[in-house]
């Protein structure tokens, strides 16, 4: 810079750092437009008209209006709207996933902060939970596949151990087929979320704790009372971006069932279906409209969640209780 | 000083992100100006497996300053055929190096590309088929109009594979003659499997394994014209059979590519047949050739209770391609050269397209196959293959298979009933081929 610019920037009254700001965040919406905003709003576009391929011959594109969601939420002849319950299928096999992922994540996540336990060696255990999620999960469910499989070592363990007599097929029933889909996203999950945890509560004023603990307050306690209502800022996230990341669920379930979701298509996700118009056929018109309600399946229970949990957080929850605690005196 | 820093950071965000995406065309565009002249420098090949690829590294010299692209992706679930499909439809926008030259196709889908522009006729490239060809395999590649589009360098009847120990400790004899003449329909088949399964042996090891056998002997194809899904009667009764099969425990409830079917192909495996083209047993017999756990020479061939063809690579010339010379020169080495299809025979168990070299060695009484005991499978195959007969195919036979497969194997394993099973059937053929109207 120059002697002559140095009084000149001086003499403004007022200097806007602000216009900066949006310059360096201006290449991420830049990105986020070209590519997110713009293809959502083509899926939505697409999912009003018939557009697939028939070989190597386009089909279409002409315009059908709502006709593609009349047919997802046609009954078929078993009476059954298929997107319902695959709908269903999806959530289940989150739900089987995310519970213990969140119960242990937690409580993993109160061990690793605790001035009290201070465990030693805490690098080495966040990296060992955190491995799974280093695996991408197709090879991860492949893994699995192999594992499980009726000539993989786990039947032959059962065996040998005499846990079971004959070979046990896995992937004849629902329970265990869901079972294992929810173990592998329960392991490839829970480290990520205890990491996220820890750092929300290492966020939280460690003289709460001791307060609370002279207070007499017992662990459980200090866990409900003092923990929890600070967290769930942090916790409301976690589970907002895992139940998102859980009803795109696709590849644990389609490498693990070989495309299928059997038995009878009860572990068959939102993202499989989808994924069978679009394959083959590349049928834009449906899988948009697949698209289109994941998304408002998204929205929808993303806002509950949020309106549901932050009430929580955003009631004062200390305040009452001092006031009970001065009526007790 | 700060103002300026954040300026040129910003500058060479944007720049770098502009440059991502314009770089490339920048550098394609100027090198195909260049070389569109003579022969293309790179040759591209779509294919499902290596097996091809084995053949074409040994016996095919590549012309000097070409590379050779192989693009690799499994045929299972139309995989293979969704990346070809964008290839192609892209043909016309790709840089000339990025071209597919030629692909691989197979029985169940060639149809789909003879019958389209992306394929162009062997005669565009100089190429003229051979007498010594056989004519299902010319059939196959040829469209509505009579353009052939394409050439096989194997053809594929398919046999009756069985275990010989087995076969003499259930039939009482190895012979070939001997074991076909107690197999030669499904009544001796099922009679046969009782006593197999008494001895402690499986008949097969997939319920999937005599599918094709039926399959390929249907008088209709998959959709009729107006594109009405139909069931031969010949799938009923393969779906009967194998209800028989299961239930009495004479098969494996695996699909035929599975682990499980593969493990009984050694020496300790419990299973009499498989069924099979001679592609079938070098190919995916691997356990079965296993130094240590396998049982090489322990097999034998013979037609069984129904003639059949299974499969078959056809290579397909691509619209587009600019090493028309290449193509003609691999066409050629491998169907009528007959140095390179006796060494595919000698080297690769395989049975060719060429009725030369097939007459020269099923008339050599010194040749035998090594796999098979010595029995002289080029013999054995070249007497059925007058059995072939090209027809009742449709583009949409890969996925009708495998799916029909799958579903069915859900009732097989008895987690769901038949209706259901075939309601899924149906439901994954709508998901799939939109055009396709199912019961």
């Amino acid at each position: 810079m120059s002697l002559e610019n140095r009084p000149s920037s001086g003499r403004r009254k007022s200097i806007s750092y602000a216009k900066w700001g949006y310059i360096f965040i201006l290449p991420f919406f830049l990105v986020y437009l070209v590519f997110t905003l713009v293809p959502q709003v083509l899926t939505i576009y697409n999912s009003f008209f018939t557009n697939y391929m028939d070989g190597l011959k386009q089909v279409g594109p002409d315009f059908v209006g709502l006709k593609n969601y009349v047919t997802l939420f046609t009954p078929n002849k078993q009476g059954i709207i298929l997107i319902l319950k695959y709908a269903g299928n999806t959530l289940i096999l989150w739900l089987l996933g995310a519970i213990p992922q969140f119960a242990i994540a937690l409580l993993l996540a109160v061990f690793f902060t605790s001035y009290r336990l201070n465990i030693k060696g805490q690098g080495f255990f966040k990296t060992v939970i955190y491995m799974p999620n280093l695996i991408m999960a197709s090879a991860f469910s492949m893994l699995f596949f192999t594992l499980f499989s009726k000539v993989g070592p786990v039947n032959q363990l059962l065996q040998q151990t005499g846990l079971a007599d004959k070979t046990i097929d896995f992937f004849v029933s629902k329970v265990t087929v869901r079972g294992l889909i929810a173990l592998m996203n329960f392991l490839m999950w829970f480290g990520n979320t205890t990491i996220v945890l820890m750092a929300g509560i290492m966020g939280i004023d460690q003289t709460l704790f001791e307060a609370a603990t002279i207070d007499g307050a017992n662990a459980v306690k200090v866990f409900f009372r003092v923990t929890m209502p600070l967290l769930m800022p942090i916790f409301v996230y976690c589970l907002i971006t895992a139940m998102i990341g859980g009803i795109q669920m696709f590849d644990v379930p389609q490498v693990l069932t070989n495309r299928l979701g059997m038995p009878d298509r009860t572990s068959f996700t939102l993202v499989m279906y989808l994924n069978n118009y679009l394959s083959t056929s590349k049928n834009y018109g449906m899988s948009g409209a697949i698209s289109v309600i994941i998304f408002i399946i998204t929205g929808i229970l993303g806002g509950v969640v949020y309106k549901f949990l932050s009430a929580q957080y955003k009631d004062p929850v200390e305040k009452p209780r001092r006031v009970r605690k001065g009526a007790r005196k | 000083m700060k103002k300026l820093i954040a300026i040129v950071l910003c500058l060479v965000m944007v720049v770098a992100a502009v440059a991502c995406t314009s770089k490339p065309a920048t550098e394609t565009k100027t090198e195909t100006k260049t070389e569109t002249a003579a022969q293309g420098k790179v040759f591209n090949i779509y294919a499902w497996n290596e097996e091809f690829k084995g053949f074409f590294e040994k016996y095919y010299t590549v012309p000097e300053g070409v590379t050779v692209n192989w693009i690799i992706n499994p045929s299972d679930g139309g995989v293979y055929q969704q990346k070809l499909d964008e290839a192609l439809l892209n043909q016309a926008n790709a840089a000339d190096d990025e071209k597919v030259d030629m692909f691989l196709a197979e029985a169940d889908y060639i149809g789909k590309y003879v019958n389209s522009d992306a394929t162009m006729g062997i005669d565009a490239i100089g190429f003229k088929n051979a007498d010594t060809m056989y004519k299902y395999t010319i059939q196959a590649a040829t469209d509505d109009n009579g353009v052939c589009k394409g050439v096989s360098f194997q053809c594929c009847p398919s046999a009756l594979i069985y275990r010989r120990s087995i076969a003499k400790d259930v039939l009482g004899t190895d012979d070939p003659d001997e074991v076909q003449s107690k197999l030669d329909s499904w009544e001796k088949f099922e009679a046969v499997a009782a006593d197999a399964k008494a001895k402690g042996y499986y008949m097969t090891a997939s319920f999937a394994e005599t599918f094709r056998t039926f399959s390929n002997n249907c008088t209709m194809p998959w959709v009729d014209a107006n594109k009405n899904l139909q069931f031969d009667p010949m799938i009923n009764a393969w779906i009967e059979q194998t209800e028989k099969f299961i239930a009495n425990g004479y098969t494996l409830d695996c699909g035929i590519w599975d682990d499980e079917k593969n493990q009984q192909m050694f020496a300790d495996g419990k299973t009499m047949c498989f069924f099979g083209p001679a592609w079938y047993f070098n190919f995916c017999m691997g356990n079965a050739q296993d130094p240590e756990k396998g049982c090489s020479g322990d097999w034998a061939i013979c037609e069984g209770p129904m003639a059949h063809f299974w499969g078959g690579t056809w290579l397909l010339a691509a619209t587009g391609s600019d090493n028309a010379e290449m193509l003609k020169d691999i066409f050629e080495t491998f169907t009528v050269n007959e140095d390179v299809c006796s060494k595919l025979v000698a080297n690769e168990k395989q049975f060719p397209n060429n009725t030369k070299v097939v007459d020269k060695f099923a008339n050599d009484a010194t040749y035998g196959s090594e796999f098979l005991g010595g029995q002289n499978d080029i013999l054995a195959f070249s007497k059925l293959t007058g059995n072939i007969k090209w027809e009742n195919h449709t583009n949409y036979d890969q996925i009708l298979n495998e799916s029909l497969q799958s579903c069915l194997q859900e009732y097989f394993k008895g987690s769901v009933d038949k209706d259901t099973a075939l309601a899924t059937f149906y439901q994954k053929i709508n998901e799939t081929y939109p055009d396709i109207v199912t019961p």
